[in-house]
């Protein structure tokens, strides 16, 4: 039997194009225009909206703009690697957006230090200066002032 | 109210290395020389192509390899209508998993030299190798499946 094991490097790669729908189609418009949008149900606005509440499955209302600052409510340090949106360590968190429900999955920076960060601390939104209609229209958060 | 966003780019990569491990190695090397190593259970008869080292079932080291002539039969087939990125193949074209005889097992490959509309499960097919300068420990050493002719010399 011949010792040595053969190997191979591999790459693959789909270059999906998904259709978003009515609700987060609305959503990521606004943060095109650098408006944070929450959507309308019967416990409150939900951020990120959906076309459904999660709970009970009913349909939600109209989208409302909502603010671009919110809370941490969880959170984990990660290493920087080629690609994320933060040039140095920082926290990937759930953020609850001030006076919706829900929790918007983002990156928190905290300029690499993990001790600044905290489950409470109060962030805010970095939008970028050119926006697409995508999530990452938002950099990530900050330390709010 | 803003203009609504309706599509969002979703790209899916990955990069991998992908290690063969000892079994494979030496079907790989065999596909490298035109020719196909299977190996089988002691405790369960399973004969695998290709053949990893062990038995996915008992778990016992595979028997000594021995070759098989990668003429088979299709078990199932599908024909590929739909054009997406990276095809190497004008479609349409048939994908089919083919039970080599002596084999437990259906590796899957292309079914080429018939029209998509004459495949059929249980059609007999045989390997079409490439040329000798094209021969890699890769299934890329085999060009396609055919239809093998009726009566072939082992059959």
């Amino acid at each position: 039997m011949t010792a040595e094991s053969l190997s191979a490097s591999y790459t693959v790669e789909f270059p999906f194009e998904r259709t978003v729908g009515p609700t987060i189609g609305a959503f990521l418009g606004g943060l095109r225009d650098g408006q944070l949008y929450g959507v309308r149900t019967e416990r409150g606005a939900l951020c990120p909206p959906l076309e459904f509440e999660p709970g009970t499955g009913a349909e939600t209302g109209e989208l409302v703009p909502v603010a671009d600052t919110g809370t941490v409510t969880s959170w984990t340090w990660v290493r920087a690697r080629l690609g994320d949106p933060v040039p140095h360590d920082f926290a990937w968190a759930l953020i609850a957006i001030d006076g919706t429900i829900g929790a918007l999955f983002h990156a928190v920076d905290v300029g690499g230090d993990s001790g600044r960060m905290a489950t409470g601390m109060r962030v805010r939104a970095r939008w970028r200066a050119e926006r697409v209609g995508q999530l990452s229209d938002i950099e990530c958060f900050e330390v709010a002032p | 109210m803003t203009e609504p966003v309706t599509t969002m780019p979703s790209p899916f990569r990955m990069d991998y290395t992908y290690v063969a491990g000892t079994g494979r190695t030496a079907f790989l090397r065999g596909l490298s020389e035109r020719r196909l190593i299977a190996r089988r259970c002691a405790d369960c008869g399973q004969v695998y192509l290709p053949p990893p080292e062990f038995c996915s079932r008992c778990l016992t080291e595979l028997e000594a390899p021995f070759e098989l002539d990668g003429r088979g039969v299709i078990s199932t087939f599908c024909v590929v209508n739909f054009p997406f990125p990276g095809q190497r193949i004008d479609p349409p074209y048939v994908v089919a998993h083919i039970q080599p005889h002596g084999a437990g097992t259906r590796p899957m490959h292309l079914v080429r030299e018939v029209k998509p509309g004459q495949v059929h499960i249980g059609m007999e097919v045989e390997p079409v190798w490439v040329a000798d300068d094209d021969l890699d420990t890769s299934l890329l050493s085999i060009r396609h499946f055919r239809p093998a002719p009726e009566g072939g010399a082992d059959a």
